[in-house]
C-alpha cells in the first residue's frame, strides 16, 4: 500500500463520518486576480463570504508584499484579524474536505511550480468531488475551476497542506480542537480587535465553558476596555468552572481592587497565593501590593481570612 | 476589634496597586505544556516503548521522571514534532510502525538527555 504523496484517499470521507462524497459551496464570491495578486484576491473571497464588503484592492495594501511580488501567509492571517476575523489554519486534507462539507471555503496554499522553481499560489477551495475525482477552486482568473485530486494534492502537498479559513468570531471549525480555537481567537486579543475577541472568547466558552484561557481571555478583554465589572463577572464563572486557578484568583484581586473593593481583594489575592503554582511569585507580588494599599504589613496572617 | 479594622478600611484612601495580570497568552502556553507533557507520558506508557527504552538500559520510570523536570518549551516542541509524524499524528494508541517507533524512541532519549542525536532537540546548558 503506498503512502506517498500521490495518495488522495485522504480527499475521501471515511464513511462513518457522514460526510457527503461531493459538495459544493455556492455561496462565496469571485473577484479575478491582477498580476501575482492572488493573496488579496483569495483573501477577499473569504472575507466576502464571511459578510464583509471588501475588495482586492482594499486588502493590496495590507497583504501584498511588491519586493517579493506576492503575500506571505502571516500578512494574510493579521489581514483578517484586522477585519476581525479568526484566521483559523488547517493543515491536512482530512480537514479541507470536512470544512468545505460545513460549508466553509478555505483558502489553500499551493505550489503550481517545482520544488526548485516554486511557484506559490493561494486559491480559495469551495468543493470537492471524490468520487469524480476533483477540486473546485476559485483559482486565478478562473472561477469554479476544477483541479484532479492527484494534482492538487501534489501543489497542495508542498505547503505542507496550509489552508486558512476566515470566519466570523461566533462560528467554530468542524474541525477545531478547544485548544487551536482558543489560540486563534488570542490572535483577534493579541491584534487588538476587542470586540471580535470578546465574541470569539464567549463562542469558545459556550461550546468548552471550562476553558481556562477563554475565561482569562474575555475577562482580559474586558480589562483592557475598562469594563471591571464585566471583568469581574467573566472571572467569577470562570473560577465557578475551576476552583483551582491561581490565575483567576489574581487577576479577580487585581479587578476588585480597581473597584475599590479592597477587602474582596485582600480575600482573592490571599487564595491565588494559597493556590500557588508555577506563576506564584506573580501572585505575592499582587497580594503584596493590595497589603500595602490597605496599609498592611506584608506578613502571613494580619487579619483572619475576611469572608467576602 | 475585628469590625474596628474593617472600618479603618474601609475609610483609607484606596492607593492604586500595581500589581500585575496574568496575560491570556500564559494560560494557553501552560495549556499547551500540560498537553505535551500528557503525549510523552502516554507514549512512554506504552509497551513497545517501555520495551525499546530498557534495551536501550533506560528505566521507563526514570524517563517518567524526566518528564517531570522538562521545561514548557520543551516539552512542547516534543509533542510538535510527535504530531508531525505521518501516522501517530496526536492519537498515541496508533500501531507504530518500526521507523516511527525508533524515531519516537530516540526523540525520547534525546529530549531526556539520555542522547545527543537530533540538532533540533535543543540541550540545556
Amino acid at each position: 500500500m503506498c503512502s506517498c504523496a500521490g495518495n488522495i484517499s485522504r480527499y475521501r470521507p471515511e464513511p462513518l463520518n457522514g460526510l457527503p462524497l461531493r459538495h459544493t459551496l455556492d455561496d462565496v464570491p469571485f473577484f479575478p486576480q491582477a498580476d501575482y495578486q492572488c493573496g488579496p484576491a483569495a483573501l477577499a473571497m473569504t472575507l466576502a463570504w464571511s459578510g464583509l464588503a471588501v475588495t482586492p484592492e482594499t486588502l493590496t495594501a495590507s497583504v501584498y508584499t511588491p519586493a517579493i511580488k506576492g503575500s506571505i501567509q502571516p500578512a494574510m492571517i493579521g489581514a483578517a484579524r484586522r477585519f476581525g476575523r479568526i484566521a483559523y489554519i488547517i493543515s491536512a486534507p482530512e480537514e479541507l474536505i470536512a470544512e468545505i462539507a460545513a460549508g466553509r471555503p478555505v483558502i489553500v496554499l499551493q505550489n503550481l511550480g517545482l520544488s526548485w522553481y516554486p511557484v506559490w499560489h493561494y486559491a480559495v477551495a469551495i468543493g470537492y468531488d471524490s468520487k469524480a475525482g476533483y477540486m473546485l477552486l476559485h483559482s486565478g482568473k478562473i472561477p469554479r475551476k476544477r483541479m484532479p485530486l492527484k494534482l492538487f494534492n501534489r501543489t497542495w502537498a508542498r505547503s505542507d497542506y496550509w489552508g486558512m479559513m476566515t470566519i466570523p468570531p461566533n462560528m467554530i471549525p468542524a474541525t477545531a480542537t478547544e485548544a487551536d480555537f482558543v489560540e486563534s481567537v488570542f490572535g483577534l486579543e493579541q491584534a487588538g480587535r476587542r470586540q471580535a475577541a470578546l465574541e470569539g472568547y464567549q463562542t469558545a466558552l459556550t461550546r468548552w465553558p471550562a476553558n481556562l484561557a477563554a475565561g482569562i481571555g474575555l475577562a482580559n478583554v474586558y480589562y483592557a476596555m475598562g469594563n471591571l465589572p464585566a471583568a469581574e463577572h467573566a472571572l467569577r464563572e470562570t473560577i465557578r468552572h475551576i476552583p483551582e486557578s491561581g490565575a483567576a484568583y489574581n487577576n479577580l484581586a487585581q479587578v476588585l481592587w480597581e473597584q475599590g473593593r479592597g477587602p474582596e481583594a485582600l480575600n482573592a489575592a490571599r487564595t491565588a497565593v494559597r493556590l500557588g503554582g508555577g506563576r506564584i511569585d506573580l501572585y505575592q507580588e499582587t497580594l503584596t501590593e493590595i497589603q500595602k494599599g490597605l496599609g498592611l504589613q506584608p506578613s502571613e496572617g494580619n487579619l483572619p481570612a475576611l469572608d467576602e | 476589634m475585628f469590625m474596628a479594622i474593617l472600618m479603618v478600611l474601609i475609610c483609607m484612601p484606596w492607593q492604586s496597586a500595581m500589581a500585575a495580570m496574568v496575560g491570556t497568552e500564559v494560560v494557553i502556553d501552560s495549556a499547551r505544556a500540560e498537553q505535551a507533557r500528557a503525549v510523552i507520558s502516554k507514549l512512554l506508557a506504552r509497551e513497545d516503548i517501555q520495551r525499546a527504552l530498557i534495551a536501550q538500559g533506560i528505566d521507563p520510570l526514570e524517563a517518567q521522571a524526566r518528564v517531570d523536570s522538562l521545561s514548557d518549551r520543551e516539552a512542547i516542541r516534543f509533542a510538535e514534532k510527535v504530531e508531525q509524524l505521518p501516522a501517530a499524528g496526536s492519537s498515541v494508541a496508533w500501531v507504530l510502525g518500526l521507523a516511527v517507533l525508533v524515531f519516537l524512541v530516540l526523540l525520547i532519549t534525546d529530549i531526556l538527555g539520555y542522547t545527543d542525536i537530533f540538532p533540533f532537540v535543543k540541550k540545556k546548558a
